[in-house]
């Protein structure tokens, strides 16, 4: 299309190079983001990352306020602006960085150390300063060339994507300490680019020089000095094992499935969920047994030595031996190598053959490739009797023919003995009811399911969701569910839950029942289990109570004169119950309650009434995590040291506050200077707001939504978020290229525009788990293709809303409306990254799909709001 | 073990480095001293006469108490009074002397944490040491933990497995024994392996055990006499259980283990940080 003459841009014609200087530039802000992630999930919490990197780029939404109100020199000192703010983004990135590994904070100090808010508003503080720089370069570059706004907007899109595929390269060979070097580089091409096009002698000179200072003060200064490029926390996992005396690094690999540490230490001992009884019957626990493994500095996860015989005798004592007692010979199926204890108690247990899943390939090759780690676990992977299989064990099972007449799933993540923040929310998919239901459909008739986990949180949460799980998908397998499970625990340690496909036998219920009183463990379930129902009303209403006690009462009671009684209510003085003390624990109590109503009924009463949500995992919900109801939400705040493993999820409701309340700061500030005077001529103002609100929100949902979605397929977090950010952003951007030829006619293709994305994302929130579960069973490079098509079609339609109005912005000259546009865009894209996981762990995440369906839906009327002209 | 999770422990920036915040002890120990336990006045005025301790640290330690007895978290007079003797102050590094008494825990360095008063007095509590029950602490941290079974009774011992914490604590308690806290003489420390326990001074009527571990360890189990119990704190801090195991003689001669919980098989209300103005919790430290 053409421009009526007066709109063509005067001063500025962007050629190529300047083209890919902001491709390159927009590439450095995201690599730099990426990068910041990196060092958080590194040193400290990953979720600490997420938040920072979310409200730094509140940047963008910051420089646009400002520029807004002051456009007209902008207007007139563009040059200078976007010169000057191109040659400080590299030394303030590496600057920032190196500041704020200064002032590390701890997570867990957060709530009862004053001083840890101001630790983290400093490093939110520090970390904002780069993108500044990177949003003023990139807001006058909109400016000035907003008349060919679809091609910058293509230029930022498509540089932003490719650069983080260049990013996701880079993991593999540079450590995360020095990752930063990655929008270092982009950075500086950016900036030769842009000056070698100007002809700008100047600016190329302090380009260089700013580089020089940049490595400087990455490289040598931490060297000369020794304060670390990113300070990793005292209660990170890896922080506790290089501490013991004997500690050695044996090997280390980083790679886009994370930073791999493996330390060797005498001072490691695994046994997980050992029963305490393995003191009395056994001479002696191996020593040296294990390797710790650790993944971005969490874990450790143990890599198991390859043990002679006598000394595998403490199998026997670990919860994950339950179905070998029943089984003799059996062909087994591993869901997760992980350091390959449940692989190396299977043949122990006498398997003719074990294949064994891994779905993180880093791992894989650790065990596989590396000497050292080769020699120790005896070759574990290349014994005859074991095939690995380089996939998640879920997707595998869904697909194969074959049958097994065991399959386990034992404490597949490492002990999780500590967490600098909280527990991540992560998904979970191979505890989903579908994953269930695929592993009991891979059962030989007759064949077990075994599933471990972790049981040390009172009140109890992740088991309940687990009990859940595992009977329903049994429900769908066919058979009668009351017949066919048994289910053991130990207070504070594991729970087991075995499922036999066809039932028990009553000689191997007696069986079972018998190794469990062996062990001390507690019975849960086992068919014609008798539970006294009695218990349930009190239970529950007691484990409620336990977190939503009065506080009002207990001060009533506390500040009560000495003498009178004091809080607790009847506690018994503690150390002087034996007894009083009821031979049944609560929690085991709560697990056989759960276990009957589970499968004779009356499970969704009970668990409605219980303290924390114990809904299902599916697919669409693969949770352990919000177990605090959002009704419950305003009652937790004075009493946030007892959730302490549920930080995480309350902290994506924190950002989102952080974000909601700076979103609307960001849009008011512009109001409170400008309503009268710089937007008084302009007509409609609140539909254009409501407009890229609209944009912000529903891009950002779709694009973070679908990461989560994707990994279905994908397996692996940092490959689909890869994917996405790549597919999303280039097809958008060529979207936004392609827009540029229906620009005069936007009134009439829009709304059909609009349709089509409304009508793909409530298609895609409907079907996506079904199509990307058939996508997960081809071999990668189709799956990676397969993906790729899968997000080309609203991502290239969505590339098309923001420069079309945009352009009209332009075109219309609403000039500060344009530049604040850009900003409601940017800060709405806030809210909506941090709305993501609160929808996801609701509502499930086809929910998330279905509201940005709602926000295109509402960008239609908005959009004729843009359109309307300024009054002559 | 695993590594140093979050333990029970204490102090101040280096090796023996006392906090200055006390005097010379001017009476000499001894086990049969009761201090008054009911009136803060007097408590504070003995402690500073008996202890040469700072009236500031007396007044937060009083009020701490209370809570602390209000709580529950100690039952006999002789656990008042180990509270109460114990100068938690000279446990926490000097950045964290103001908040010597909160409820809740705090850094020491090393990634460890010194917990709070209350959940070291519930644990100390529940193990009921005797006078003469030799006690095991696995994970010393910043030593408050044993200082505070010192008052109970003559026979502690205690292993942390990070060397250069060990050997800060390890100058703590010579510097108190030196200023005249002579009972820390029955401290016996040492830098090594917990989870092997300390076999040749066994076996043991108590064992504390405040780190990370994915199982109970058997040396340890063997360690303790039968009819001995141990405790183990499982968790994030601030929202750890403690885990309470028993070794008993069955009737058939076996032995046995049993694992519970230590408030006798009751759900009870869990309590947030409390804060604590004169005598009274007024509130938490989130509001």
């Amino acid at each position: 299309m053409t421009l009526p003459a007066r709109l063509v841009p005067t001063e500025m014609r962007l050629d190529l190079p300047l083209y890919f200087a902001v491709a390159l530039l927009a590439g450095a802000v995201i690599a730099l983001q990426i990068g910041i992630m990196r060092v958080f999930s590194v040193g400290n919490w990953a979720h600490f990352g997420s938040l920072v990197v979310s409200l730094a780029m509140l940047g963008f939404g910051l420089t646009s306020a400002a520029m807004c109100v002051t456009t007209a020199w902008f207007e007139r000192h563009w040059k200078g602006a976007a010169g000057l703010s191109l040659l400080l983004f590299g030394p303030l990135a590496v600057g920032s960085n190196l500041l704020a590994q200064q002032v590390p904070f701890n997570a867990i100090f957060l709530v009862s150390d004053p001083s840890q808010k101001w630790r983290l508003a400093a490093n939110f503080l520090l970390y904002l300063i780069p993108f500044l720089a990177g949003a003023v370069f990139l807001g006058t570059m909109f400016l000035k060339a907003r008349e060919a706004f679809p091609k910058v907007y293509f230029a930022d899109l498509a540089g932003s994507g490719l650069c983080g595929l260049v990013f996701l390269g880079a993991m593999y060979v540079v450590l995360p300490a020095n990752l930063i070097v990655v929008p270092l580089g982009l950075w500086f091409l950016a900036g030769l680019l842009w000056f070698a096009s100007l002809r700008s002698l100047s600016f190329l000179a302090g380009l260089v020089a700013a580089a020089i200072l940049s490595l400087g003060l990455h490289f040598a200064l931490p060297a000369k000095t020794g304060i670390p490029t990113l300070a990793t926390s005292d209660y990170k996992g890896v922080a506790y094992a290089r501490k013991f005396p004997d500690a050695a690094r044996v090997y280390q690999a980083a790679s886009p499935f994370g930073l791999i540490e493996v330390y060797s230490s005498s001072y490691l001992h695994f046994a997980p969920g050992l029963s305490d009884n393995a003191a009395f019957n056994l001479k002696k626990m191996p020593s040296n047994a294990y390797l710790g493994m650790y993944i971005d500095g969490d874990g450790p996860i143990g890599i198991i030595r390859k043990l002679p015989a006598d000394e595998t005798a403490y199998f026997r004592f670990l919860p994950m031996i339950y179905p070998y007692l029943l089984k003799e010979a059996p062909e087994t199926f591993v869901v997760q190598l992980g350091g390959g204890i449940s692989t190396s108690v299977a043949l122990a247990g006498g398997s003719t053959s074990v294949t064994v899943a891994e779905g993180n390939p880093a791992i894989l090759s650790a065990l596989r490739d590396d000497r050292f780690l080769r020699d120790f676990t005896g070759d574990l992977l290349r014994d005859p009797r074991v095939s690995a299989v380089d996939q998640d064990g879920r997707l595998f099972l869904a697909r194969t023919d074959r049958r097994y007449d065991v399959i386990d799933l034992s404490l597949a993540d490492s002990a999780g003995l500590s967490n600098p923040g909280g527990f991540a929310i992560v998904e979970k998919f191979g505890y989903t009811r579908e994953a269930m239901a695929a592993y009991m459909r891979a059962l030989k008739d007759g064949g077990i399911l075994s599933v471990t986990l972790w049981n040390k949180e009172e009140p109890p949460k992740s088991v309940l969701k687990l009990y859940a799980t595992m009977a329903e998908a049994a429900k769908e397998a066919g058979g009668d569910p009351a017949k066919s499970f048994f289910a053991a625990s130990s207070y504070l340690s594991t729970t087991t839950v075995l499922y036999k496909s066809g039932g028990f036998t009553p000689d191997e219920i007696e069986k079972l029942r018998a190794h469990t009183k062996a062990m001390s463990f507690d019975v849960l379930y086992h068919p014609g289990f008798e539970v006294d129902e009695g218990a349930a009303k009190a239970t529950l209403e007691n484990y409620r109570n336990q977190i939503f006690f009065d506080m009002a009462a207990l001060r009533k009671d506390a500040a009560a004169p000495e003498g009178e009684p004091p809080p607790g209510g009847d506690l018994p003085p503690p150390g002087v119950e034996s007894d009083a003390e009821p031979t049944v624990l609560p929690s085991v109590t709560l697990g056989r309650l759960a276990w009957k109503r589970l499968l004779t009924g009356g499970w969704d009463e009970f668990s409605r009434g219980y303290v924390f949500d114990s809904r299902v995992l599916t697919n669409d919900r693969p949770y352990f995590a919000a177990y605090v109801r959002p009704a419950d939400l305003p009652r937790v705040t004075d009493r946030l040291e007892l959730l302490q493993d549920e930080w995480g999820y309350l902290l994506i409701w924190a950002t989102f506050g952080v974000a909601c309340l700076a979103a609307l700061a960001l849009v008011l500030l512009p109001v409170a200077f400008g309503w009268r005077t710089i937007f008084s001529r302009q007509r409609g103002k609140a539909g254009t707001i409501t407009y890229f609100a609209c944009l912000g929100l529903g891009y950002i949902v779709v694009e973070v939504g679908l990461i989560s979605n994707f990994v279905l397929a994908l397996s692996n977090a940092t490959v689909s978020a890869s994917v996405l950010i790549t597919g999303m952003l280039v097809f958008s951007g060529f979207g936004s290229f392609v827009s540029e030829r229906f620009i005069p006619r936007a009134r009439t293709t829009m709304p059909v525009v609009f349709a089509a994305i409304v009508a793909l994302l409530v298609a895609y929130a409907l079907a996506l788990p079904l199509v990307l579960d058939a996508i997960g069973a081809l071999p990668y490079g189709l799956r990676l293709l397969a993906c790729f098509a899968l997000i080309f079609p609203p991502a290239f339609l969505m590339g098309f809303p923001m420069p079309t109005a945009m352009s009209w912005l332009a075109r219309l000259e609403k000039e500060s409306m344009f530049v604040w546009a850009w900003g409601i865009n940017g800060s709405f894209s806030v809210v909506g990254a941090a709305l993501v996981p609160i929808l996801a762990t609701s509502f499930g995440m086809g929910s998330v799909l279905l509201v940005a369906a709602c926000a295109y839906l509402i960008a239609v009327p908005a959009f004729f709001s843009v359109l309307k002209p300024k009054p002559a | 073990m695993k590594r140093r999770d979050f333990m029970v422990g204490a102090l101040a920036a280096s090796a023996g480095a006392a906090t200055g915040a006390s005097a010379k002890v001017s009476t000499p120990y001894d086990f049969n001293t009761m201090p008054p336990l009911d009136d803060r006045e007097a408590f504070i005025e003995w402690a500073k006469t008996n202890r040469g301790e700072d009236e500031r640290f007396l007044s937060e330690r009083w009020s701490r108490y209370r809570a602390v007895v209000a709580n529950k978290d100690v039952a006999t007079d002789r656990d008042k009074r180990a509270f109460l003797m114990t100068p938690r102050e000279e446990f926490v590094l000097k950045k964290n002397l103001r908040r010597a008494y909160d409820h809740a825990f705090l850094d020491i360095d090393y990634g460890v944490t010194i917990s709070g008063p209350h959940i070291v007095s519930r644990m100390t509590t529940v193990i009921d040491v005797k006078q003469g029950d030799k006690v095991l602490e696995i994970g010393t941290g910043s030593g408050y933990q044993s200082a505070y079974l010192a008052n109970l009774t003559d026979k502690v011992w205690t292993i942390e497995i990070i060397k250069p914490l060990a050997e800060r604590t390890r100058g703590i308690y010579d510097a108190l024994i030196a200023k005249g806290y002579t009972e820390y003489k029955a401290i016996a420390s040492r830098a090594s392996d917990g989870y092997y326990g300390w076999e040749e001074a066994g076996p043991f009527d108590k064992i504390i055990v405040t780190c990370g571990i994915d199982h109970v360890p058997p040396p340890l189990l063997q360690q303790l006499t039968t009819g001995g119990v141990m405790v183990i704190p499982v968790g994030p801090p601030g929202a750890q259980r403690v885990l309470k195991v028993r070794k008993e003689e069955a009737p058939d001669k076996s032995i046995q283990v049993t694992r519970s919980d230590i408030y006798g098989g009751r759900i009870v209300p869990f309590v947030p940080f409390t804060k604590l103005e004169g005598d009274a919790i007024k509130g938490t430290h989130n509001k």
